[in-house]
């Protein structure tokens, strides 16, 4: 078992590999791509144990863990399937999580910018994704990127999200919290 | 004395014996002469009396030499009974006494102390009566103090609930509002009013 600088290498190298090919190949826009994408695959391998379990899998060959990763993600960017049919083929992809935090941490440190997800409920026009974006950039103090994402069930207003920092200013909160207002007020009643 | 005196009623005693025993050994009517007058008729005539004297002397001698011993020696015996058993009964009667005596302290004294358990037993009595109900009313005390802090806090978890359910219903009516009556366009003013007043993203 390689020791824990070794792996963080590994890491790096994996992290710097995939955004500096997906820089070079389309530029801030791939590298969001790159990213939004690998979030999902993280998304589906945490719900799919078998399927991380096969890529990991010394008793597969190395082209066998390859098919089965071409095989599930091959519609994905190229340079992406490229990325995990390497790490399947080395039984590193139980690293991913950590090689996507590397790719967050490297585009704001290496190439300066953040991506910010934006979650409302309605799609945004160019005025709001202006405003936001100043707003992101302004706290940020370097340029920043939007993800929207659509979900109702905030029930309005927004929520933005970078690498763990956050604002919460949906409508699904400011309930929450004026529900908890409510059933803490004891103003009015005996008790 | 006594010893005297016993000797002289033996002597006498012997004599009559003595006496009877001639007059039926010698039956001679000594009043053969009954048809004489006069003094005579109660005189005996000495041809008689002379024989039932030598009569009498003899078995008088006779008498007190074999008979008495063993007359006074059942005397002798009988009294010694007698006395032996009144020393008996002396010493009964003061053996009784003093068991009497014993038992009268023994009484007095199991009176004595059964009024004193009879004494503890009406304090003992008083004291666990005193216990008893101390002790029933601090549990009913216990018991009264419980059921209100039971009964407050139910009464606090009732008041709890309503006010819950009147914030859950107060938000789920707000929810249904925004959802339903707000437009795209109202969507977004809201949206850029919030991320206006949001806090700093990098705080």
């Amino acid at each position: 078992m390689p020791n824990r600088h070794v792996i963080n290498e590994t890491i790096a190298a994996y992290a710097n590999a995939a955004i500096d090919g997906a820089y070079a190949a389309g530029g801030k826009e791939a590298v969001v791509e790159v990213r939004n994408q690998m979030l999902e695959i993280l998304g589906f391998m945490s719900t799919n144990i078998d399927l991380r379990l096969a890529c990991d899998d010394e008793g597969y060959t190395p082209e066998e863990r390859e098919s089965i990763v071409r095989g599930v993600f091959g519609s994905y960017n190229e340079l992406l399937v490229n990325l995990l049919v390497v790490m399947a083929s080395r039984c590193d992809i139980n690293m991913l999580r950590r090689v996507y935090a590397k790719y967050e941490e490297l585009t704001e440190t290496k190439l300066n910018f953040n991506i910010v997800d934006v979650t409302t409920v309605v799609e945004l026009d160019d005025n709001l994704r202006t405003v936001i974006t100043e707003k992101a950039e302004s706290d940020l103090g370097r340029d920043c990127l939007l993800v929207e994402h659509i979900d109702p069930s905030i029930q309005g207003g927004i929520i933005m999200e970078t690498r763990g920092r956050y604002v919460d200013a949906s409508v699904r909160s400011q309930l929450d919290r004026a529900r908890l207002v409510l059933k803490e007020k004891t103003d009015g009643g005996e008790c | 004395m006594n010893a005297t005196v016993s000797k002289f009623v033996r002597n006498c005693t012997s004599g009559v014996v003595a006496f009877a025993a001639a007059s039926a050994v010698c039956p001679m009517s000594a009043f053969a002469e009954e048809s004489g007058a006069g003094i005579e008729a109660i005189l005996p005539q000495m041809e008689e009396f002379i024989p039932m004297l030598v009569a009498f002397i003899i078995l008088w001698i006779v008498l007190a030499k074999f008979g008495w011993p063993k007359f006074e020696g059942m005397l002798e015996k009988r009294e010694n009974t007698i006395k032996n058993n009144l020393e008996k009964a002396e010493e009964a009667r003061q053996e009784s006494e003093r068991l009497l005596a014993e038992y009268q302290e023994q009484l007095e004294h199991a009176k004595a102390q059964a009024q004193t358990m009879l004494n503890n037993a009406q304090k003992s009595g008083e004291a666990l009566e005193k216990e008893i109900t101390d002790r029933a009313r601090t549990e009913a005390d216990a018991m009264i103090e419980k059921a209100k802090v039971a009964i407050e806090a139910e009464k606090r978890a009732a008041i709890k609930e309503l006010q819950d359910s009147m914030a859950d219903t107060s938000i789920a009516v707000a929810s249904r509002l925004i959802g339903e009556d707000f437009s795209d366009e109202e969507h977004r003013k809201l949206i850029e009013r919030y991320v206006k007043e949001a806090g700093n993203l990098n705080a």
